[in-house]
């Protein structure tokens, strides 16, 4: 049954693509643009990432304990332990910490700065124009980041350290061996808990509220005293939080390089799938697409993969024009 | 709009080339392209080609965002469609031992009908969905179509990722073989495709298109099909573009799947932008501009920083944030793209020394 061990690396994958589709969700529901550059925003939060946990601790003048912290403990139980074993792992994951923490502060405030400028520069003169114009702006995005990403980063792939331990585990499913990489298994918790998290946070604090008033209609949100321009804001910012995130899990897992960009289109077709104003619709899209994928790997091998989520979209939409369980927009004359 | 050209008889209202300033520029411009094979050097002529492939296609990409009013982000798919298909049927018909100077005249428009038939099949989700989804689908195919192109099944056709040597056009036994004489047939079809796309839009067709870009369902109340004129667009919008990728097919040696990846659809889009939506000379002005920048650029930085290696790596990313920054300069400051800027400028110029703006 090497059924089961594809299906658990599609959940896998599918938890990652539903982190980065939390961005464009977020972003949809509140100002009405899809952002077409969100794969290259999470391409500039993986470099981030990965200049501040791989080449700041690694310079000559960044103290030492940035780079590897390892305290006696730490050291004495690194030699005891069984190579291989959850607990090496483990140890050899601790001195690590204080530059993953590091990277991913680095990374989640840089995106952030970043999509706050684009918010505040390129979206908010918008206000009000088109859908297309703003549409357009994000395409635009897409060459202009990954222009400046090949400005200050001339280096191709490179590796950076999971968020994570990354044991391997071997488990026995109804007598079939399924291996399972901790870090995987580990983003996806993370991922299916930022999900769950926003989720609930937009369903239940004043700021979610906000933003889900003004997905409902802008100019009376507008009138009713929320201020707009701040949920704007704040859309923007959970995208660029969540995809500096994800930028640095798919960085670990797959390495540092520019096609990370390219990954955004296939979940903006994911998100279309699910409907783009549908949290849960763009979850089980996003599984969905997941193991579809890595049914296709196995079944078909790797060249169909990469066409697989926009051959699924094609048929949804054709389907269920607004997704799986997105809201049909009414249209009045 | 241009004030101040008396027309006495409604034959007159309704030439296209409707006053002398259009007429002067009109054929000056077609004097210069007639004269220029015959004094430019290659680098003229190489930039001369690429503008007019482009422009065909863009005026294509015209008929469906510009007119229609439908998002398509896929048009670079239909490019590589038109690019294969006249390859292929020139190799068939060579197999066939069909002499030679009979195959651009199946080639052409049999690369413009496959291109047609792939835009109706892809334009079919325009029925049900408009803006972003259709912008989505039109990318997906675009990405699908490259797909099938590289793969293993139908290489021996295509060529898979290696790319496919292209065959030079045979026209009443002249073959070009050179890229200077393909000029010659690139500047001919650019001059009908911006001619017939201008006429059509006073016909039946063209004003159905444009009352489906203002509101489709109201179009759909007073008697425009949606069904019939969403896909007529998206068909010849997707021919014009299986034109310009037969050209480039004719132009270069060899084509290359990558060269019609979604960066030239954006770069297409990108030229609409810049030159004006929904405006016959948009295309033109923007086509001009998005492959004349970049060398520009490229001329510039190496009259600032020499040839070095750093200059050399520098460009690449400057000629692409150079790129963006053009889409969205336009989008924020000038949505009306060149042609706006264009017509302003013009009527200053037509009401000197009176009133300006």
């Amino acid at each position: 049954m090497q059924f089961a061990q594809f299906v658990i690396n599609g959940l896998m994958a599918g938890a990652l693509y539903a982190l980065i589709a939390i961005g464009i969700v977020a972003v949809y529901k509140s100002t009405r643009v899809v952002n077409f550059a969100h794969g290259y925003m999470i391409m500039i939060g993986a470099y981030l990432y990965y200049t501040f946990a791989v080449l700041i601790p690694d310079m000559t003048w960044a103290p030492s304990w940035l780079s590897s912290w390892t305290p006696e403990w730490v050291a004495q139980a690194r030699v005891g332990a069984k190579m291989f074993s959850p607990t090496a792992a483990l140890y050899d994951w601790i001195p690590n910490i204080p530059r993953i923490v590091f990277g991913l502060a680095g990374a989640i405030i840089g995106s952030g700065l970043l999509a706050l400028f684009i918010e505040r520069y390129l979206m908010r003169p918008l206000l009000g124009q088109s859908n297309f114009s703003m549409i357009m702006v994000t395409v635009g995005l897409i060459s202009v980041l990954s222009g400046f990403k090949s400005l200050l980063w001339t280096g191709d792939a490179a590796s950076v350290p999971h968020l994570t331990p990354n044991p391997a585990f071997r488990l026995d499913f109804f007598g079939t061996p399924i291996f399972i990489f901790g870090a995987n298994f580990m983003s996806m918790i993370i991922a299916a808990l930022i999900f769950g998290f926003i989720v609930y946070w937009l369903r239940h604090s004043s700021a979610g509220v906000a933003i889900r008033a003004v997905s409902e209609d802008q100019s009376t949100a507008y009138s009713m005293g929320i201020n707009v321009p701040r949920v704007f804001a704040q859309a923007w910012l959970i995208a660029a939080a969540t995809g500096a995130v994800a930028g640095a899990v798919l960085s670990a897992r797959d390495g540092v390089s520019p096609s990370l960009g390219l990954f955004g289109f296939s979940v903006l077709a994911i998100v279309l799938m699910g409907g783009l104003d549908s949290f849960v619709g763009v979850f089980i899209a996003a599984m969905l697409v997941g193991v579809l994928e890595a049914l296709v790997q196995w079944q078909m091998g790797g060249t169909w993969v990469e066409i697989a989520p926009y051959v699924a979209v094609l048929i949804v939409i054709l389907i269920r024009p607004h997704g799986l369980m997105g809201q049909p927009e009414v249209e009045r004359i | 709009m241009i004030i101040g050209n008396r027309k006495v008889s409604y034959l007159e209202d309704e030439k296209i080339l409707n006053n002398g300033y259009k007429k002067a520029f009109v054929y000056t411009m077609i004097a210069l392209a007639i004269a220029l094979p015959f004094f430019a050097d290659d680098y003229t002529i190489l930039m001369a080609s690429l503008v007019g492939i482009m422009l065909i296609a863009v005026v294509g990409v015209n008929v469906v965002i510009g007119y229609t009013g439908l998002l398509s982000l896929g048009h670079a798919g239909f490019v590589a469609i038109g690019a294969y298909s006249v390859s292929i049927i020139h190799n068939v018909l060579g197999h066939w031992g069909v002499p030679d100077i009979v195959h651009p005249w199946v080639a052409l428009p049999g690369a413009m009908a496959v291109a047609a038939l792939i835009g109706i099949l892809v334009g079919l989700p325009s029925l049900r969905v408009k803006g972003i989804y259709l912008a989505v689908a039109t990318l997906s195919a675009n990405f699908i179509i490259i797909f099938l192109i590289e793969i293993d099944t139908f290489s021996q056709w295509t060529g898979g990722r290696l790319g496919l040597t292209t065959p030079d056009p045979n026209f009443f036994g002249w073959v070009l073989d050179s890229q200077r004489e393909v000029y010659v047939l690139i500047a001919i079809f650019s001059f009908a495709t911006i001619l017939m796309v201008q006429n059509l839009f006073r016909t039946r067709i063209g004003r159905a298109f444009v009352a489906i870009r203002e509101k489709d369902y109201s179009a759909e109340i007073l008697g425009v099909s949606l069904l019939k004129y969403k896909l007529t667009s998206f068909a010849i919008s997707a021919a014009f573009c299986g034109l310009a990728g037969a050209m480039a097919a004719y132009f270069y040696a060899k084509i290359l799947p990558e060269q019609f990846e979604l960066a030239l659809s954006l770069q297409l889009v990108a030229a609409l932008i810049v030159g004006g939506m929904g405006r016959t000379m948009g295309p033109v002005y923007g086509t001009i501009i998005i492959v004349l920048v970049p060398e520009l650029l490229k001329i510039g930085m190496g009259a600032m920083m020499g040839n070095s290696i750093e200059a050399a790596q520098l460009r690449a990313p400057i000629q692409e944030i150079v790129f963006g920054a053009l889409i969205i300069g336009f989008v924020l400051f000038e949505p009306l793209g060149i042609s706006q800027i264009m017509d302003r400028f013009f009527r200053a110029l037509n009401r000197w020394p009176f009133a300006r703006g």
